[in-house]
């Protein structure tokens, strides 16, 4: 059938809609979706009294995909005292039963991890150079997310506030991001389908 | 698969970006059979399309009764305000949660929340059809309506300003009155060209090209330095705009002003939406956006956390809160744009028209006629 032919038109209003694309939306079982929302610094952290972090962006990495579509598009201003910045970047991870199981096998290897180090997603928190002849660009905070969690209460996580900790000692909160997460059908799916495999 | 643009007849379609309500707040388009938009609104979560025939199209939200359809329930597809039908549509303001519409006769009718007096009806009850505002006659020649959060205004060709609604931070710019339920006139001493109503604040410019603000004086939304905000209820000027005012657009929390040469903005900007870029999340000094400086912009409109222009070529740039894809710069994958960005996807379009609101956009265009090179493009 052409595409033509199936738009929808109402007799009585001459209205008429463009089809959606069969490509979207797809089920919430076979994607997930991550979402930096903001991100600010306890007023008493050492970043903020250090001079040489003047702006700041945050990556994670997941199997496949490459750095440049896992970290903010762009670094913000250093948050002052008692301000947060916003980056609202969300990315659709594709997790297609068929064409992604690559991904699906990361993330149940994340579930079902023993050693705590693998367990969670790591959000890293970047200081970016001003000067493009500055050395590279220093690490100033890690976050991480457990996605059991998701797992065990079956709910997405929206806007959840995590404590962003020291590099130097991980013991040492020196603010806070704010995640949002959408996984929960997905890491469902993937559970029960992985388990059916092991047993 | 064919183009997209294929499909959009030569007399263009209305794009839908964001919380629409509409075709499951996916990116989308629509159009009329022998009809086409001439007037697009937003508000917080409806929207309202006026086309070249004179009807009047509603969806979105509508738990005020905001769409004037007689009901309360959400309406995901363009709708037909049949009980207008029998006068002619000329133009319609959505405000955060009320619509106000103009006819071709010279009527003026609301329909929506009316807790703050906002349909000027002399009441502050709700109604979910549209009902005449009696104030206004065909002699007062109106030619542009606004519509904020609980405020609303009417301007006439001769430069009257009347205003109604919620006045408890000023924003209607009456002095001494914390609300109105029929329409005031707001006088300066000068003919007004141009009025905007934000959530909290507004904007008038005069005939001359001043721009007047006033309403809400936190984070610098007014443009007005520390000493002047305290008069923030009357409407003052803003003397940081050297340049002619043509325009105003008024956002949640943010001012954008077109003049002859540049356009300005000031307010909040901790999404990107002045525009001013990553440095900047607060400026009550106006401030040129620069980096569209060598482009001639002909329209600008803000929704509560972003922003969007038109240029003389017909394109449209958006930065701001990415919300939902209310920038219209991808499906499903999305960022606050601290810098305007051109919306690759109406590269091949003439925009027309363009309206912000809470957590949508709606454009207007065109597919633009093929130049030498690209004529079989489509084959
Ligand atoms: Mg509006
Ligand atoms: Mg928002």
């Amino acid at each position: 059938t052409s595409e033509a032919s199936e738009t929808q038109a109402t007799d009585r209003d001459d209205v008429v809609v463009a089809p959606l694309s069969e490509k979207y939306p797809k089920p919430d079982s076979e994607k997930m979706s991550i979402e930096i929302v903001s991100l600010a610094f306890y007023p008493e952290a050492e970043v903020m009294s250090d001079e040489k972090v003047k702006q700041v962006y945050v990556e994670y990495r997941f199997y496949d995909l490459p750095l440049s579509e896992t970290e903010t598009p762009v670094s913000l201003r250093k948050p002052r005292a008692g301000e947060e910045i916003h980056f609202h970047f969300s990315k659709v991870i594709d997790l297609d039963p068929l064409e992604q199981q690559g991904r699906r096998q990361f993330l149940f290897d994340m579930l079902q991890a023993q050693n705590p180090e693998q367990r969670h997603l790591k959000f890293t928190v970047v200081s970016d150079p001003m000067d493009e002849e500055a050395k590279d660009c220093e690490e100033v905070g890690y976050v991480y997310l457990e996605l059991w969690q998701i797992l065990e209460s079956g709910r997405d996580i929206i806007e959840q506030e995590l404590e962003i900790v020291s590099p130097e000692d991980q013991d040492v909160a020196i603010g806070r991001l704010k995640v949002s997460l959408k996984a929960a059908a997905a890491l469902h799916s993937i559970y029960q389908e992985m388990i059916e495999d092991l047993l | 698969m064919g183009e997209p643009e294929a499909l959009v007849p030569d007399s263009g379609a209305v794009f839908t970006f964001g919380k629409t309500k509409f075709a499951e707040n996916m990116p989308s388009k629509f159009w009329f059979k022998n009809d086409i938009p001439m007037y697009l609104s937003c508000g917080d979560e409806h929207s309202a399309v006026v086309t070249g025939n004179n009807k009047l199209y509603m969806f979105g939200s509508n738990n005020w009764g905001q769409l004037g359809l007689g009901s309360k329930s959400t309406v995901n597809k363009p709708t037909c305000v049949k009980a207008l039908k029998p006068e002619k549509v000329q133009l319609a303001a959505c405000g955060r949660n009320h619509t106000l519409v103009l006819t071709v006769e010279g009527s003026v009718y609301a329909a929506g929340g009316n807790n703050e007096g906002q349909l000027g009806l002399g009441d502050t009850e709700e109604r979910n059809t549209f009902h005449r505002i009696s104030f206004f006659t065909s002699q007062h020649n109106i030619k542009q309506l606004s519509a904020g959060s609980n405020t609303s205004a009417a301007l006439s060709e001769d430069g009257r300003l009347f205003v109604w609604g919620d006045n408890s931070e000023g924003q209607i710019g009456l002095n001494n009155i914390i609300n109105v339920c029929v329409p005031h006139q707001v006088n300066i001493g000068k003919p007004i060209s141009w009025v905007a109503c934000g959530y909290y604040h507004s904007a008038f410019v005069t005939m001359d090209g001043e721009l007047y603000t006033f309403g809400e004086s936190e984070s610098g939304k007014l443009g007005l330095p520390k000493e002047l905000l305290i008069n923030h209820r009357t409407p003052q000027l803003v003397a940081g705009i050297p340049e002619k005012v043509i325009q105003v657009a008024c956002g949640g929390g943010h001012t954008v002003v077109l003049t002859e040469k540049a356009v300005y903005a000031f307010g909040l900007g901790q999404f990107g939406q002045l525009g001013l870029g990553t440095f900047l999340f607060e400026t009550s000094e106006p401030k040129v956006i620069e980096q569209i400086k060598d482009q001639k912009i002909t329209y600008i409109s803000c929704g509560e956390n972003h922003t969007a222009l038109i240029t003389d070529k017909g394109l449209v740039y958006t930065f701001g809160d990415g919300r939902h894809g209310k920038l219209g710069l991808g499906v499903e994958n999305f960022t606050n744009q601290f810098f305007p960005i051109v919306c690759s996807e109406f590269l091949r379009f003439t925009v027309q028209l363009v309206a912000c609101g809470g957590c949508q956009t709606l454009v207007f265009a065109s597919p633009r006629i093929n130049v030498v090179g690209e004529s079989n493009f489509n084959e």
